[in-house]
């Protein structure tokens, strides 16, 4: 189901990028295949870091660098964008995905053409009074609102067991019906300390889609996170590294006042879920191959970790 | 207005009220129980004898009060109990089960040992018996126990129904509560239906230690019920009405002991034989004699238990010491174990507001003598460190009301670490659940090699639970063990922790870092990458 929409965004990718080609001078040369068959379309950069602004505007700035939304949703598309709304803070603590910057990625997938946009995370200790609590506490409910998001609260009913190929450790995975049945997923992590893994950034945003996070925890959790996106890499990754909690991650304090914060003011943007990662970790002020995860799924050829060989576009406001 | 309307309106719209304060939400409930709460006789007396508050004093008073001016009217109009008894009788005579009341003699040697018998439980320090039977105490139970999860299965359907239409809303969950208090519950509920149906207000006037306490207020209250025997045609209309049975036309005699003050019977005379009046002082002493049986049999039960209260055996069989070996975590506010099961009444008001669903009523966890009171249950969930509902809305000082600040540092328990089936400990694998969701840092990671390991700052920790919830292991590498007193935590100290949050010269405050940023260096246009 993954492979095909791929294929069908290169399609349309390739398609207008190509067709003048095709018709002009690839005919004469004589080798259209060639054309069709290339990794990437010409001009679209690996990997966008925007810097200095605020959370609306890199964000702005940072998909027009990319080709556009328009690159990633086709009229008509359902969308899910999925923050990080683990644990009931505040946006200043930086443990959740900055409000603004959701509300932002809405607007401009509904711009794009997009039929309805949902966003959901599955919060750390899912009972009925916290869930709520993180998605008010967020920011994250009232800003998708107000760019007409569908919020969705996490039940127990809505999962799918899915086979993970080639998984090493997580082989089975129950995955939220919404990410199953969307045409378009982008993941909107935050980039923060965590305890337990070092970092979460964009991998480990994708625990939120499964039930079964325990499995990770008990059976490794770097392991498993890699393994995971062996069975679907989201269509876009946003990095939101506007507001960065340097220590006590993953939940940060309660209080705003006590969060050891670093206004990196950065966002970064890849379709490479290991490269955004990795890119993430070194504006953190860590090294990509010291990440247990980023390192396993760059060797299970996820992505790319290693930053020289990709073509990086970075703009600073 | 009829007094019976007056009473049907008020006790209707209190019961309302106490089922809103159950099944409400959060907010409602903390209101409701600052109203209704100090207006029940068990928790004003529980909480006026441990914690006395004002409120709750005013709320014993003015119960004593209205019961020595116009007899029992706070069965009729106050009691929720009472109120639900009154709609199944009005349903079973519409159904032809009941069609008329009787009068029946009174069970005194049943009644006063029960009140007796509950005196006595409570000198010894055990609740038991008056959670079982107190009115408060059950309508608690029946709407925490059956009538929320009813309530909320029902709007969960009703919102999983509604999400095709891409209309979500949050679903809601319902308390654990364990078989054997289930039994317990419905056991009590069923008697009450049973009775309510059969033999109108018998439970009041049998069972209830309260109906009994202010029975022997309501003997000598100011305004009396007096049946005129010169003018009485026997007609037993007042009989046929009387919920109590507490009408005896045949003797001219109405037992104040047990009328629960429905006004019923004014209504029904046709002959106004009846009267609602200022106490006669002839009427009163006769009418003893077969109460003082009963009286002097409770006493003697009373006498015989309070002997048997000194018997250190049975003290240690009742205490909540020897419950076990490991005993149950009680909720923020109780102190300690000892002074919680000793004035909790297990209304499960706790249980049904408590957002986390962590509390759990227990059967016996607490020993004998603390049935049905509420644990902490992780296993099920966790306490949530911005939240301290249940010692807000506590009736009876089981739970004092702590602040939030208060509570955020209450060491109810202590987490143990046990290294030898911790995955990180056995398989060198990052895990780190229960650093993830610890409120107050009480785990912090050793970094060995690029592998986290857990190590608990006890110091710290409040016994919230959450680290035991979120542990993946079978059993549990990490377990909250109570605190029999309560203690007081650290204070995490932030600032300690690496750098970045400077204090500010001038005082204590902190600098927000966003500002710190801007105003000292201008912005890095440099990636490091």
């Amino acid at each position: 189901m993954a492979d095909t929409r791929k294929f069908n965004r290169r399609e349309v990718i390739s398609k207008g990028l190509s067709l003048g080609l095709i018709a002009g001078g690839a005919v004469i040369l004589g080798k259209p295949d060639f054309l069709l068959a290339k990794e990437k379309p010409v001009g679209i950069p690996d990997l966008v870091a925007v810097k200095n602004g605020e959370p609306d505007g890199m964000f702005k700035k940072a998909i027009e660098l990319m080709g556009g939304m328009e690159q990633f949703i086709k009229k008509g598309q359902t969308v899910v964008v999925k923050p990080n709304i683990g644990f009931p803070r505040v946006p200043e603590v930086g443990a959740t995905t900055n409000p603004l910057l959701i509300k932002t990625i809405i607007e401009s997938c509904y711009t794009a053409g997009a039929k309805r946009v949902y966003v959901f995370d599955n919060v750390v200790t899912p009972t009925s009074g916290n869930a709520k609590n993180c998605y008010k506490l967020s920011g994250i409910e009232d800003a998708a609102k107000a760019a007409r998001g569908i919020i969705v609260p996490v039940d127990d009913f809505s999962y799918r067991e899915v086979t993970i190929p080639g998984g090493k450790k997580l082989k089975t995975a129950d995955v939220h019906s919404l990410i199953l049945d969307c045409d378009v997923f982008i993941n909107a992590p935050v980039l923060k300390h965590h305890s337990s893994a070092h970092l979460s950034i964009a991998m480990k945003n994708l625990m939120g889609i499964v039930k079964n996070r325990m499995e990770y925890h008990l059976t490794g959790l770097d392991q498993c996170i890699a393994d995971f996106c062996l069975y679907r890499k989201p269509d876009l990754n946003i990095v939101d590294a506007y507001r960065v909690l340097m220590s006590q991650g993953p939940a940060g304090p309660s209080n705003p006042q006590s969060a050891n914060i670093q206004m990196k003011k950065t966002l970064l943007m890849s379709k490479d879920i290991v490269a955004v990662d990795a890119a993430a970790a070194r504006i953190f002020g860590k090294e990509p191959e010291d990440i247990g995860y980023i390192k396993i799924a760059h060797t299970q050829k996820t992505g790319n970790m290693n930053l020289k060989e990709l073509k990086i576009v970075t703009y600073a406001m | 207005m009829t007094l019976i309307k007056i009473r049907k309106i008020m006790s209707g719209i209190i019961l309302i009220l106490f089922i809103l304060l159950f099944v409400g939400p959060e907010k409602l409930s903390v209101g409701l129980s600052d109203i209704l709460l100090p207006f029940q006789f068990v928790p004003a007396l529980v909480q006026t004898i441990t914690q006395p508050e004002a409120l709750f004093i005013a709320g014993l008073i003015f119960i004593v009060l209205i019961t020595l001016i116009f007899g029992r009217v706070y069965c009729s109009f106050l009691c929720p109990l009472g109120t639900l008894q009154d709609l199944l009788i009005a349903g079973s005579r519409r159904l032809g089960l009941q069609p008329k009341h009787s009068f029946s003699k009174p069970h005194n040697s049943l009644r006063y040992t029960l009140l007796a018998l509950t005196f006595v439980a409570i000198l010894i320090g055990s609740l038991s018996l008056v959670s079982l039977i107190d009115p408060y105490s059950l309508t608690g139970r029946i709407s925490a126990h059956f009538l929320q999860p009813l309530i909320i299965q029902t709007y969960n359907l009703g919102i999983m129904a509604l999400k095709p239409f891409d209309l979500y809303w949050y679903p809601k969950q319902t308390a654990f509560v364990p078989l054997s208090v289930l039994a317990v519950t419905a056991g009590f509920f069923l008697l009450i239906l049973y009775l309510a149906a059969t033999r109108g207000r018998l439970y009041c006037n049998t069972v209830c230690p309260v109906g009994t306490f202010l029975g022997l207020l309501s003997r000598v209250s100011i305004f009396q019920f007096t049946l005129n025997q010169k003018a009485c045609s026997e007609c037993v209309r007042c009989e046929n009405v009387c919920k109590a049975g507490c009408i005896d036309p045949q003797n001219a005699s109405i037992d104040m002991s047990r009328c629960i003050g429905c006004f019923n019977c004014l209504n029904a005379c046709s002959q106004s034989t009846i009267s609602y009046q200022r106490r006669q002082r002839q009427t009163n002493i006769d009418n003893w004699s077969p109460a003082r049986r009963g009286f002097i049999i409770g006493g003697v039960a009373a006498f015989a238990a309070g002997l048997l209260a000194f018997n250190a055996n049975i003290r240690a069989f009742l205490g909540a010491n020897s419950a076990r070996a490991n005993p149950p975590v009680t909720p923020p506010g109780s102190l300690n174990t000892t002074r919680f099961t000793q004035t909790c009444t297990a209304c499960s008001l706790c249980v049904s507001v408590c957002p986390t669903q962590v509390l759990t009523p227990t059967f016996m966890d607490f020993g004998v003598s603390g049935l049905l009171q509420p644990k902490m249950n992780y296993e099920k969930s966790f306490c949530d460190y911005e939240c301290n509902v249940c010692c807000k809305v506590c009736p009876t000082g089981a739970l004092m009301p702590l602040s939030l600040d208060e509570k955020k540092l209450t060491q109810i328990g202590e987490a143990e670490l046990l290294k030898d089936i911790c995955v990180v400990f056995v398989d060198h694998n990052n895990c780190g659940a229960c650093g993830e969701v610890c409120p107050t840092h009480a785990i912090r990671f050793v970094d060995k090699e690029n592998i986290l390991y857990p190590e608990i700052d006890k110091q710290y920790c409040i016994g919230c639970g959450a680290c035991q919830l979120a542990c993946p292991t079978v059993p549990r590498s990490i377990v909250v063990h109570t605190n029999a007193v309560h203690k007081k935590a650290e204070k995490y100290p932030y600032n300690l922790a690496p750098p970045r949050v400077t204090p500010r010269p001038s005082g204590g405050q902190v600098i927000t870092p966003e500002k710190a940023v801007e105003q000292k260096k201008p912005p890095n246009k440099d990636f490091p990458f």
